[in-house]
């Protein structure tokens, strides 16, 4: 009898833990993601799950929408710029208050922006090309550039620079302040831990209102882990930051099928290939130009990704201006002979060429066991890639000292301009000839550079309209004629809900709208 | 000289010789950071950083200074306990550990008790029998829980009790909709101690399957270990002389056997103890439980110099903590034990 009151009462202690599925109050929504997020200080992070997170709880100065389009955020319209181009007032919007009760103003403006230029790990994108900030009015700041800057309101789209408020922030002005986030956003953060945070919409804020009544954002460690729980409902919003390209293909089936609906934003990031070109057997053009007639996109895009990652031929994303989509050759594996022939190879003479992948991305290591195959059957006498992993960590560190010949990486703007895509591939501070000694060029471990290049490319930066997309695309022609790079695909970043939800919007910076998620009535949703 | 004096003496030696074991140990993880591939610089401001940017961070960072002043630094630091900040977000390493370690203790003494209770059992069960069936299979299951791969093992788990029946959570700590208790970090405790059950229903529902996974990979050590040390335990001639007194054998076994079998168990509890501290990684990684072995990993992939060196360093200050425990134990306990 005792026996059976024992088992009877573990058996219930049993029932009520794995029943016992703790529910949130009605209308939040649980959002899976995999970075952990170490800070939600904007000067320190620029990690993808940490500025998705800013993006919901921060207002920029402007934002790009969905179309692409520029739109103005806390400004209230585009800077004006003084005739030499080189001072730039921003307009700011009145009545907004930062979580804490401070008022927005432009003196909070140069507080955020003058602290980020202090303290920010990524304070050179913004000290490159702004000398001074200055509030011109209560609510007008005034931002004097190094040279006329015609991407600036892109820049100042850019997450990390979502306005502080002073009073929260006065202590850390000089220090990250890492839990806490004190902005203008609809969501105010309420918890943070680096794998847990919940946000609660902000009652003051000076928009439109969240259309969920809060979120809780998980970050599970690994992609099985975060498939797992989107497939057993335990998130209702899955983004799909690192998650693996056979789980990627699952959920975009089951979207299919309506079990799940999928949102795709704008595919911002570049898979590419660099090449080392001041090296034997690299240094000569034609065995470049070979490689790039080589490599069978499509082929690639299928076996590695499902298709997931669209071919690329390009360096600046097509939905971007200045892009020029076929800038790159086409596969041609008889044009590639024929390159390799001229270089001395084929007939007996194999180029022997070291790849590397980052052995800690599977997708690279898919991609060079594919690489390697589809070359061995289109051109098999003249090259033969011998590959080879390396931790991603200790590959970007010896990038700079042009240790790999070939190397597959990916790339992605910190905001959405075609010269955030040239400039960090391209740019060469100090060269001899076609050789970049010092600069983008070098770190990026292709050392390519050609005379004029540089200063072409300085001249993107402050071109406007069709000046600027005509040299743009210049440019690439020219770097694919050369091709120290040579770009593989495009990744676009999706999100997954619960076939109870709206599908996952996402702004033209490639993050999702958190504000738009909501339960969809029970009317509007698909049969199971 | 009396038991105890010797005891003291030995407990003496054994702590005086903690430090420099530890000073070795921090010195070697120093050394062995910086001959790594890979530049802290890199992991925060990525490859494409203008040098001027990079020659900044590195000196604000004092990795310009040469390596023996910064060891210097580090040295002189770590005698005043102060283990520096992380590179990457500034928070103090103490804070960080004082984060994540109680996450890994928790975790580790569950699975623990999991796996002593489950291997106990196991290697009890075939006693009655040697070479029986059912000491067979407690053997068999000794081997095979210890050769499960562990990545392996929490994988098929988690998709099996977690995505196929959805009777637990994937992966995590505590609900995402719930807030964790404050206090000790430990969640089970905390929550106890706040009296919120539904707090407790969250940290023991994620607790529950990463423990039952490390708990069953241990077990078998645990098995083997006190099947093995029972079976010679009674073959020894005390126990022969308990059965020709007219001992019944459940006498024997319990009040004889045992208590001598247990005590290498006692070792190798202390040695497996030790081990989870910062070993249960896969686990760890599999469960995204955010404990300090995760942590290191991620420090170590970020080059975050001083959490690499003062996760380590407390770690090993507490496996050898541990162990002069284990030690001392055995040694109190086993009258035979000489110094």
């Amino acid at each position: 009898m005792k026996r059976l009151r024992t088992v009877s009462l573990l058996a219930i202690l049993m029932g009520a833990l794995l029943g016992c599925q703790p529910q949130g109050p009605g209308g939040r929504l649980v959002v899976g993601s995999r970075t952990r997020i170490d800070s939600v200080d904007p000067a320190a992070t620029y990690s993808f799950g940490a500025l998705q997170l800013i993006s919901a709880i921060g207002d920029p100065l402007y934002v790009i929408d969905a179309k692409g389009q520029l739109e103005p955020r806390l400004a209230t319209a585009l800077p004006r710029l003084s005739p030499d181009r080189l001072t730039a007032w921003v307009p700011l919007r009145q009545g907004v208050r930062f979580h804490d009760g401070t008022r927005f103003d432009a003196a909070a403006m140069v507080f955020t922006l003058e602290r980020f230029l202090a303290i920010g790990k990524l304070s050179y994108l913004l000290g490159d090309r702004i000398v001074s900030v200055r509030a011109s009015g209560s609510h007008e700041l005034e931002l004097k550039l190094r040279r006329p800057f015609t991407a600036l309101p892109q820049m100042l789209s850019a997450v990390s620079l979502t306005p502080l408020s002073p009073t929260a922030y006065r202590s850390h002005d000089k220090r990250f302040l890492n839990d806490r986030f004190v902005g203008t956003g609809p969501y105010k953060l309420t918890f943070f831990a680096d794998q847990q945070q919940r946000l609660e919409p902000f009652n003051d804020y000076w928009g439109e209102r969240p259309a969920n009544k809060g979120l809780d954002l998980v970050n599970l460690s690994n992609s099985t882990a975060l498939y797992g729980a989107m497939r057993s409902g335990e998130v209702d919003v899955l983004l799909s930051t690192s998650l693996e390209g056979d789980q990627q293909l699952s959920l975009h089936q089951d979207a299919q099928r309506g079990r799940l609906l999928e949102g795709v934003g704008p595919a911002l990031e570049i898979g590419y290939l660099t090449l080392l070109s001041d090296q034997p057997p690299l240094k000569n053009p034609l065995v470049r130009r070979a490689i790039a007639h080589s490599l069978d996109h499509e082929l690639i895009s299928q076996r590695v990704t499902h298709g997931l990652r669209p071919p690329l031929r390009d360096l600046v994303p097509p939905s971007l201006s200045g892009s020029e989509p076929t800038a790159w050759p086409a596969y041609d594996p008889a044009q590639a002979r024929r390159l390799f022939e001229q270089a001395g190879y084929c007939r007996g003479r194999t180029l022997n060429l070291p790849f590397t992948f980052r052995s800690n991305i599977p997708a690279d290591k898919l991609f060079a066991l594919i690489w390697k195959e589809q070359l061995r059957r289109d051109l098999g006498d003249c090259i033969v890639l011998e590959v080879s992993g390396m931790e991603s960590t200790t590959a970007y560190r010896q990038l700079g000292e042009g240790a790999f010949a070939s190397i597959l990486l990916e790339w992605m703007g910190d905001y959405p301009d075609a010269d955030n895509y040239l400039q960090p591939l391209l740019g060469c501070n100090k060269a001899v000839g076609y050789r970049c000694l010092e600069g983008p060029s070098a770190a990026s471990g292709s050392f390519w550079t050609r005379p004029g290049l540089n200063e072409e490319l300085l001249l993107s930066q402050s071109l406007e309209g069709s000046e600027r997309i005509e040299l743009l695309r210049r440019l690439q022609r020219d770097t694919a004629a050369a091709a120290p790079y040579i770009p593989v695909w495009l990744v676009a970043p999706r999100a997954w809900a619960q076939a109870s939800l709206s599908t996952p919007v996402f702004d033209g910076s490639g993050r999702v709208v958190l504000s738009q998620l909501q339960q969809r009535p029970a009317a509007s949703r698909p049969a199971p | 000289m009396s038991r105890r004096r010797q005891l003291l003496g030995y407990l003496g030696s054994r702590l005086l010789l903690a430090p420099v074991m530890l000073w070795l140990i921090a010195t070697l993880v120093f050394l062995l950071l910086r001959l790594a591939p890979g530049d802290p610089i890199d992991a925060l401001l990525g490859t494409r950083a203008p040098e001027a940017a990079r020659q900044a961070l590195r000196q604000q960072l004092g990795l310009d200074q040469p390596l023996p002043a910064q060891y210097g630094h580090f040295l002189a630091d770590l005698v005043k306990g102060n283990l520096g900040e992380s590179l990457t977000n500034q928070t103090p390493v103490l804070e960080v550990i004082r984060q994540s370690l109680p996450a890994s203790l928790e975790l580790g003494l569950c699975a623990l008790l999991i796996a002593a209770v489950l291997g106990l059992a196991v290697g009890f069960s075939g006693i009655a029998r040697p070479e029986g069936r059912l000491d067979l299979a407690g053997r068999l299951y000794g081997i095979g829980t210890y050769a499960l791969p562990p990545f392996w093992a929490a994988m098929v788990i988690q998709l099996i009790f977690a995505v196929w029946l959805g009777w637990l959570p994937v992966g995590g700590r505590f609900p995402a909709t719930l807030m964790p208790p404050s206090g000790s970090g430990f969640y089970l405790l905390d929550s106890l101690r706040a009296g919120n059950p539904q707090q407790l229903a969250g940290s023991l529902r994620h607790l529950v399957l990463p423990a039952s996974t490390l708990g069953l990979l241990l077990s078998g050590i645990f098995a083997n270990a006190l099947r093995l040390n029972l079976r010679r335990v009674l073959r020894s001639d005390y126990v022969e002389a308990a059965r020709s007194r007219g001992l019944s054998e459940t006498r024997v076994v319990l009040r004889h056997a045992l208590p001598n079998a247990l005590l290498p168990v006692l070792t190798i509890t202390g040695i497996t103890v030790a081990s989870l501290i910062g070993g249960a990684l896969l686990i760890e990684v599999t469960y995204s439980w955010p404990g300090i072995a995760f942590r290191l990993q991620e420090a170590i992939g970020q080059r975050d110099y001083p959490l690499v060196q003062g996760i380590v360093v407390v770690v090993a200050a507490l496996v050898v903590l541990v162990s002069v425990t284990v030690d001392m134990l055995v040694a109190v306990l086993d009258p035979r034990i000489r110094f």
